[in-house]
């Protein structure tokens, strides 16, 4: 079955489970629904950035007639990644509003978001200021390199190290998950449908580019 | 070993000669902590402001010079000697010496000048001199590998602070809070603090040595 149809099983289902099947948590309620969506948003991005490092890894590897295309796709998965790092925090502030009474709390983990926000966004400066320059692919992967490998301590170090009122992550101490059956399947649920439409878009983003390298081939050609 | 030894040293000539980096930033330390220091006008600040200022006249201060290794380069059109004279790896590591010591000189020359005219008593000062050092160092070895990134890309002024500013706020924030519990003489003041700015800087340093190689050779 091809992703795309099976995006359009899942994310209806997700939503279903989500606001209808799975129980509310015992403390906050309704409002607790949109851990569905905020943690498999945070885990999206997180794989986005990673998938952009080995891309890059890649890029600096194999320097062949592939990097072009190698570099576009990096380009484009650091583009779905900070698109959902900022759904990781929208929704992780509406949470936060719902929980503790206010949408910015100078909590560790919010802190820690926006700062990967900010290291993404300076990739798009940087990766504009070289345009033209034939070393454009090289150093752009160099910085998502240096980017993914200081993104485990701003996603997983920072904010354990520091007195944090997040509630326990997934990799907590206890190596267990506090959450109800029916909570667990529908979070997985969710987590993989979220997975699978990254994969969707970021197909589609590729195809797109490779139109446009062609594209671009064609007019030097003539 | 050569290598990196007479890049250095060529480093340190052309900067005794010009000293343009070495002027601005020195200068800028000096009047900056002496404006506070007029503005403040003897007023006593909480430990967590004191740090704050000295972190951003640091910060401030080295941003000019640390960019400028790289920048030169490109500017005087040294880069493609150094290219064929020197293995990448030799390049990285003098330019990387250079700015830590670049880095220790304005912290050594900020901190007592602050220390003195805004008369604030570390009450822990070991950890006082071991996060100002050890934060420098961090900063040092990031700014080192973005400094060469931002060359290629013809020395864009604001696109190092854009590059640097987000890598650095980690190491900002640690050395701030750091920094003001050991003027404080707080109880939880610690050195683990110092040992994660220590790792930092290891980690930054051994992946930009890494990857130097493909920012630097065309």
């Amino acid at each position: 079955m091809k992703i795309h149809r099976l995006v359009y099983i899942l994310m209806p289902l997700v939503i279903y489970m989500s606001f209808l099947w799975a129980p509310s948590a015992a403390i906050l309620g309704d409002a607790s629904r949109i851990l569905y969506y905020h943690v498999p948003v945070a885990w999206v991005a997180v794989i986005a950035f990673i998938v952009a490092g080995v891309e890059s890894i890649i890029i600096i590897i194999k320097n062949d007639e592939q990097s072009l295309m190698r570099e576009e796709r990096a380009y484009n998965t650091t583009l779905i990644g900070l698109v959902f790092t900022i759904l990781a925090l929208v929704t992780g502030a509406i949470w936060a509003n719902l929980s503790w009474g206010s949408y910015w709390n100078w909590d560790p983990r919010q802190i820690s978001i926006v700062i990967l926000l900010l290291i993404y966004i300076a990739y798009f400066s940087l990766n504009s200021a070289l345009e033209g320059n034939e070393s454009r692919g090289k150093i752009s992967s160099v910085y998502l390199i240096l980017a993914m490998v200081v993104m485990p301590l701003f996603v997983f170090i920072i904010p354990r190290v520091y007195d944090s009122l997040h509630p326990d992550t997934i990799i907590n101490a206890d190596k267990k998950m506090h959450l109800e059956e029916a909570m667990k399947i529908t979070l997985f649920t969710s987590m993989g449908a979220f997975t699978l439409l990254y994969i969707y878009i970021y197909n589609i983003m590729n195809r797109i580019s490779a139109v446009k390298i062609k594209i671009r081939e064609k007019r030097h050609a003539l | 070993m050569t290598g990196i030894y007479k890049n250095l040293r060529k480093d340190f000539l052309v900067e005794f000669r010009n000293r343009s980096a070495v002027n601005i930033s020195f200068a800028f330390a000096v009047i900056t902590t002496m404006s506070i220091s007029l503005v403040a006008g003897g007023t006593s600040f909480e430990p967590h402001i004191h740090a704050i200022l000295i972190w951003m006249i640091i910060f401030f201060s080295g941003m000019n010079g640390l960019a400028h290794t790289f920048i030169r380069e490109e500017d005087e059109k040294n880069a493609l000697f150094l290219r064929l004279a020197y293995s990448p790896e030799d390049i990285f590591i003098s330019k990387l010496l250079f700015n830590i010591i670049f880095f220790t000189g304005i912290i050594s020359v900020i901190c007592p000048l602050y220390l003195f005219f805004l008369q604030a008593r570390p009450l822990i000062p070991q950890l006082f001199i071991a996060t100002a050092f050890s934060g420098g160092l961090a900063i040092a070895s990031i700014t080192t590998i973005l400094g060469a990134m931002v060359s290629k890309a013809g020395g864009k002024g604001s696109l190092f602070t854009v590059l640097s500013f987000p890598l650095i706020l980690p190491v900002m924030w640690v050395s701030i809070t750091n920094t003001a519990l050991s003027i404080e003489g707080a109880e939880s003041a610690n050195y683990r603090n110092v040992l994660f700015l220590i790792a930092f800087s290891g980690i930054i340093a051994c992946i930009s040595y890494l990857l130097f190689r493909y920012i630097w050779v065309e």
